[in-house]
């Protein structure tokens, strides 16, 4: 599975895709970190919702990377299990640098500022709930870009409907007066948390949902997957 | 390895392109498939390599190492000849001893040492399609399906599919080729899976008189020369001493 992956991330490097998501990435990072400070937790809350579809988008393209006669090729040399395993894999690490690069990002540009009224977030516990924050973000965009990736969709127009559909369901049903908030990643209600203090029972309920979420994504695409050879 | 009752359509709604398939390939059986264009060759080829799922049915006993040559290789990718061969033996479970020997031997065999360091997309059709066999044979497969696997190639790689055919049955492994242009002809001992309306019938070649040879080899040269009589397609019926005289 290990050198899968490594052929993956290496294709997906070398055929130049990695670059357009990142430069995506860091020009809504700069807007977002550019035009003021906030305390870590809030910015990162926001930072983690606007990377959501930049990782997702990430996914589909370093698993379209690959020409669909040597995905094949890999399954037959592979296995089924640790083909779909490597791809998945390749899109979280892929995912992951994008992430440490979004987390940099706002001491750059000035984006964080320190705790400033008594109450407020220490500055360690702001990053570390960011952390978790873009973790979050991180599983479910990886399952997203999957369930877009052209394995399942088969075509580059229903790849796109998925792609764009998804990340916006997962902002429109996660608004404040969303009916269905159970029904898209927490990436939303997540930022409204960190927006104050949230409590444990807040972040576990939290990690649950995109846990939930991410797990039954990632089992339909392996369903689709396997009826899709 | 064998086709149990297959079914498959592409497609729900999509016609049934192969009904009630139900073939063997024994372990050392070389397998010609034949059929006209379209006729669903390819398809049966990507079943047993388990590329495709029977839509009813199932492929059973697919031993643990299948190597599939598809009928063109996937030249589109940012590798050289050598790193893409390497990454395939990795993948196959080599660790980097082993891959990097086998990735030596094949490329030196198949006469890709010259494009080692050739990036894929620069290679012509017949040099990719080299490739595309080199990685079917990084491991040795206890299953081989060549689709077309005479397309393209030059004349002395051409000669060589045939003895690496017969290697892979002597060592015990079930080979599946198609063709359809009459190149299977020098697999004269083969048994044929015609494909037609979707259904496939199989032909069993008229056995040809068989007689023994008996012949002495050095114990220390036993194993090679076994080895070497298999290759040429010949049945080692037992290993003996030789009596003193």
């Amino acid at each position: 599975m290990t050198a899968l992956t490594r052929m993956r991330l290496a294709a997906f490097v070398r055929t130049g895709r990695a670059y357009a998501p990142l430069i995506a990435g860091l020009v809504v990072l700069g807007v977002l970190h550019g035009g003021g400070a906030a305390q870590a937790a809030e910015a990162y809350g926001v930072s983690a919702v606007v990377l959501f579809p930049v990782l997702a988008w990430q996914t589909k393209l370093l698993l379209d990377a690959e020409p669909d006669l040597q995905r094949r090729l890999a399954l037959v040399a592979a296995g089924p299990g640790r083909e779909l395993a490597a791809g998945l894999l390749a899109g979280a690490l892929a995912g992951a640098a994008t992430v440490v690069i979004g987390l940099l990002s706002p001491w750059l540009v000035g984006g964080i500022t320190g705790p400033r009224e008594p109450g407020d977030l220490p500055l360690g516990e702001g990053i570390a709930l960011g952390v978790w924050a873009h973790l979050l973000a991180l599983a479910a965009a990886v399952a997203l870009g999957a369930l877009a990736s052209r394995a399942v969709t088969g075509s580059p127009r229903h790849g796109l409907v998925v792609l764009v559909g998804g990340a916006v369901a997962a902002l429109a049903f996660g608004m404040k007066a969303s009916v269905a908030p159970w029904a898209v990643p927490p990436l939303m209600s997540t930022a409204r948390a960190l927006t104050g203090a949230p409590g444990a029972g807040t972040v576990a309920m939290l990690t649950l949902h995109a846990l939930a979420w991410a797990v039954l994504a990632l089992a339909g695409y392996a369903r689709l997957r396997r009826a899709r050879r | 390895m064998r086709l149990d009752e297959v079914w498959f359509r592409y497609g729900r709604r999509g016609p049934w392109v192969l009904r009630e398939v139900a073939v063997t390939a024994e372990p050392g059986q070389i397998v010609v498939i034949e059929g006209r264009n379209g006729a669903g060759k390819s398809t049966l080829l990507q079943l047993a390599a388990g590329v495709l799922r029977p839509g009813r049915g199932a492929v059973r006993d697919r031993p643990p190492v299948t190597g599939w040559v598809p009928e063109r290789f996937p030249a589109e990718q940012p590798f050289t000849v050598a790193q893409y061969l390497a990454a395939m033996a990795r993948l196959r479970g080599l660790r980097a001893a082993e891959a990097t020997a086998a990735v030596d031997g094949w490329t030196e065999r198949l006469g890709l040492a010259a494009y080692r360091h050739v990036k894929l997309p620069a290679l012509s059709k017949g040099t990719a399609q080299k490739v595309g066999l080199a990685q079917a044979l990084l491991r040795p497969p206890g299953l081989l399906i060549l689709d077309e696997p005479w397309e393209g190639l030059d004349g002395p790689t051409r000669e060589l599919v045939p003895e690496l055919v017969a290697e892979v049955a002597g060592a015990g492994g079930s080979v599946l080729v198609s063709d359809h242009r009459g190149e299977t002809a020098r697999l004269p001992d083969a048994v044929r899976w015609t494909v037609a309306d979707g259904r496939v019938s199989v032909t069993v070649p008229a056995a040809s008189p068989m007689c023994v040879v008996e012949l002495a080899v050095p114990v220390a040269a036993a194993a090679d020369a076994v080895a070497a009589l298999r290759a040429a397609g010949h049945q080692v019926l037992r290993v003996r001493q030789r009596e003193a005289s």
